[in-house]
């Protein structure tokens, strides 16, 4: 039985905190370690595109929809992507029964905003009619096990999800006032350019480490996560009630693009591109 | 929003071969693949792919009851949440839980409590979570099915396991084990199962239009059906320890191979 | 103040390590239809016709006497009066502490059965009943090591720090593991604990409701011992163990360079 409680014990937090100041953590990992990544895509035969994301014990599964809709009126050419993030009472004693709350709904933001910056989903791709018609896609995230850093697992998840896609290619029968479908598929190889990657750290008094594990994100003071494409820092969110010096912000900035760099080339995610045509 | 490409229904659903769409003949059954221990943080837990379906059925439990005036002073309560994944069906699907599914949470649990002991658990509850990601017809039954194998798995008291399965009559002809498309276009569904401490029917449930003779064939074939499920659900129950068992036995008969030599 | 395991009563002739392999049975497993020489024991039942006894849960199947037992592989601590178990102070007001015991309830702990009674010398050197009135001995957070005085149906089982061994514990880290593994963890007269013991140089205290207290001179032992006591308690059920466990040590101990 998993014994995750609410309150933290002195011993756990004690454990935690001055096994970390000599550099050291339960599972043997260094301070700007990741845990191991599983993936597999395209799982979900419902779904235009799909993920099973691990990050150590947290599991996201994620899936792809699409609708055909009206476009928003200031992007009249583009397409829209939105992201969800729903925290299963599955996956923990802690996540409760109910509409979206305030860490799913912030799951959900950290991954989308981490994609929208990064010029990610190429939305003037999903464009079939100005004005008329142009897809809608949501990405939806699962939580199905929660074991710390659900961003990071999140990201790459809803990341893989695009990569893997396969959406009916539709034209606009301007005869009909229409979409047709070309039988063909829309694929990550148009739907997705950059590549971001969210990078999230914990920190408790002034130590700071990377991807927290569950008895870390439990105890720490604060996280902060750092979302990177190959050149740039595409978004930042800070949580908790921890504080950051100038210094370590600048610190980290630096250690996410060079962490950031080497995540993208160890998951190589393009192999998850969609083979049908 | 309607999608523009329907979900269109074929007009034969056995091809010319007397197969049906999938390939299967009538009695046969989808691939069904079960797993447990799936989701650490559980007390008890379980994974299920029947043919397209993919389940994750997660149990909790004793535990205190939220809310509070739920709580039975003379037992425990049994609660199951079946909920379907947005992107788990082709016209992607509202987040918050419809009337279907709580209809479906509600049959499930009715269809569990009977092999459970609840008196012996007064004011607490259990609560069986069941997420289908990708369904492909008779998710009701496989719901019921996995989350069988959860609560075992989740060491709770059984008097047995239950099983499940949709028996049903497509294009005039009886076949155990519907699929989506099955399910859709056919004439008849029946989900049923069996709990088997006493080999009776927990759930039961039926659409569509048969006679006496009918329904005696259905039943009948169901029971055929769900011995060959409960069988996989047995030997998913043991075989990672038969396993472990047997890695471990034969490293120690070669131990004292060595040792003799 | 570290305190050594001291040997406790219990069931450990469940996984007693025979050379045959037990019987892994499951929920409404047949056990035996002669119902003339057998009698339901735990984990089973008689079933309706009073022709078959059945197995109640996935775990191994015992004989002992005439009673056919299962023990489970899988399932959730329900306290017993005597079990020493690891609580956690979640909450606390003036009268009572309100501590999770890894089980459905919440246990309670109440100030009387913190101290030892009459044991002061009062102020003029006579001895004076000295009781604990309120609840500042503990805070939340705190790690117990605990009795149970009682638990039944109608009320939340009480607890004792009072006694050998009890009390709060500092330093060390806690683990939970499934509470059947338990006297695995322990072994036939302590077998199992004292290796553990010797070959990580690490304390232990194994409580029955699962939860594991330990302490090393590095985390680099506590992380074998970690490692080890999961590897136990997913390995329960076969036999040769405790041998095999001892090799796992050694060789990892050469692997990670420890002493």
């Amino acid at each position: 039985m998993m014994d995750i409680k609410r309150i933290i014990s002195k011993i756990e937090r004690d454990y935690i905190i001055s096994n970390l100041k000599k550099e050291e953590r339960i599972d043997g990992r260094g301070l700007w370690e990741y845990r191991e990544f599983q993936i597999k895509s395209d799982i979900i035969a419902s779904a235009e595109g799909s993920a099973d994301v691990s990050l150590g014990d947290t599991k996201i599964i994620t899936g792809l929809k699409y609708e055909v809709g009206e476009p928003f009126p200031d992007l009249p050419d583009e397409g829209v992507c939105t992201v969800m993030a729903e925290l299963l009472p599955l996956a923990s004693p802690l996540f409760e029964r109910g509409p979206p709350d305030e860490q799913s709904i912030e799951l959900a933001r950290v991954v989308d905003r981490g994609i929208r910056h990064a010029d990610c989903v190429q939305t003037k791709n999903l464009c079939i009619k100005e004005r008329e018609a142009v897809y809608i896609l949501f990405v939806d995230m699962y939580v199905i096990n929660y074991s710390g850093n659900l961003i990071d697992a999140g990201g790459v998840s809803a990341l893989t999800t695009l990569i893997s896609a396969h959406i009916p290619e539709g034209v606009w029968n301007s005869d009909k006032g229409e979409t047709d479908w070309t039988g063909k598929y829309i694929t990550g190889e148009t739907l997705v350019k950059e590549l971001p990657f969210v990078v999230t750290y914990g920190k408790i008094d002034d130590i700071i480490f990377l991807d927290p594990s569950l008895p870390e994100e439990l105890v720490c003071d604060g996280k902060i996560s750092i979302s990177v494409t190959e050149e740039k820092i595409t978004s930042i969110q800070k949580s908790g009630a921890a504080t950051f010096s100038i210094d370590e912000i600048k610190t980290l900035g630096k250690k996410s693009l060079e962490i950031g760099k080497k995540l993208r080339k160890d998951l190589n995610l393009l192999q998850y591109l969609s083979k049908i045509d | 929003m309607p999608l523009i490409i329907k979900d269109e229904y074929p007009k034969k659903l056995f091809r010319e071969d007397g197969k049906r769409l999938d390939g299967r003949s009538e009695k046969e059954l989808r691939p069904i693949k079960m797993e447990v221990g799936v989701i650490q943080n559980a007390d008890g837990s379980a994974y299920l792919e029947w043919g397209n379906n993919k389940i994750y059925a997660a149990v909790y439990g004793p535990r205190e009851v939220h809310p509070h005036h739920l709580a039975k002073p003379d037992r425990g309560v049994l609660r199951v949440f079946y909920r379907m994944a947005t992107f788990s069906v082709f016209d992607r699907k509202r987040p918050a839980p419809g009337r279907r599914e709580k209809e479906i949470s509600m049959i499930v649990a009715d269809c569990i409590e009977p092999v459970l002991f609840l008196e012996l658990y007064p004011g607490t509850s259990f609560e069986v979570f069941i997420e289908v990601l990708d369904a492909d017809g008779g998710t009701r039954c496989a719901s019921t099915t996995v989350a069988a194998l959860a609560l075992a798995d989740a060491g709770i008291p059984m008097k047995s396991l239950v099983s499940a399965v949709a028996v049903g009559k497509i294009d005039g002809k009886k076949v155990v084990d519907l699929s989506g498309i099955e399910d859709k276009a056919g004439d008849a569904d029946l989900p049923i199962a069996i709990t088997w401490y006493n080999e009776e029917v927990s759930l039961l449930q039926f659409d569509g239009d048969m006679d006496l003779s009918e329904m005696n064939d259905f039943l009948s074939d169901a029971k055929e059906a769900l011995e060959s499920i409960h069988k996989t659900q047995l030997n998913v129950l043991k075989s990672k320890y038969l396993k472990l068992q047997e890695e471990t036995k034969t490293n120690k008969e070669k131990e004292s191979k060595k040792g003799d030599e | 103040m570290e305190e050594n395991e001291e040997p406790v009563d219990n069931d450990f002739e469940d996984f007693e390590e025979d050379d045959a392999s037990r019987d892994v049975v499951v929920p409404g497993e047949v056990l035996t239809e002669d119902v003339k020489n057998f009698l339901p024991g735990r984990g089973t039942i008689l079933n309706k016709e009073k022709n078959k006894i059945i197995s109640l849960n996935i775990g191994l199947k015992q004989i002992k006497k005439n009673y056919i037992n299962v023990i489970p592989l899988r399932g959730f601590y329900t306290p017993r009066p005597g079990d020493k178990v690891i609580a956690l102070v979640v909450d606390k007001n003036p009268v009572k502490y309100k501590c999770d015991i890894n089980s459905k309830d919440f246990g309670q702990l109440k100030p009387k059965n913190t101290i030892k009674r009459g044991r002061t010398r009062g102020f003029r050197g006579g001895d004076v009943d000295r009781e604990e009135t309120g609840t500042e001995r503990f805070d939340i957070g705190d790690i117990l090591i605990v009795k149970v005085l009682s638990a039944d149906r109608l009320n939340k089982p009480e607890l004792t720090t009072v006694g050998k061994y009890l009390g709060k514990k500092s330093g060390g880290i806690v683990i939970t593991i499934d509470p059947p593994k338990i006297p695995r963890v322990i072994g036939r007269n302590g077998s199992m604990i004292k290796m553990l013991k010797s070959l990580t140089g690490c304390n232990i205290f194994v409580t029955q409701n699962g939860r594991i207290w330990l302490k090393g001179e590095d985390i680099a032992h506590e992380r074998l011992l970690i490692e080890s006591i999961h590897k136990i308690a997913s390995e329960a059920h076969t036999v040769g163990l405790t041998d095999r466990m001892q090799e796992f040590i050694i060789n990892e101990k050469k692997k990670r360079g420890i002493e």
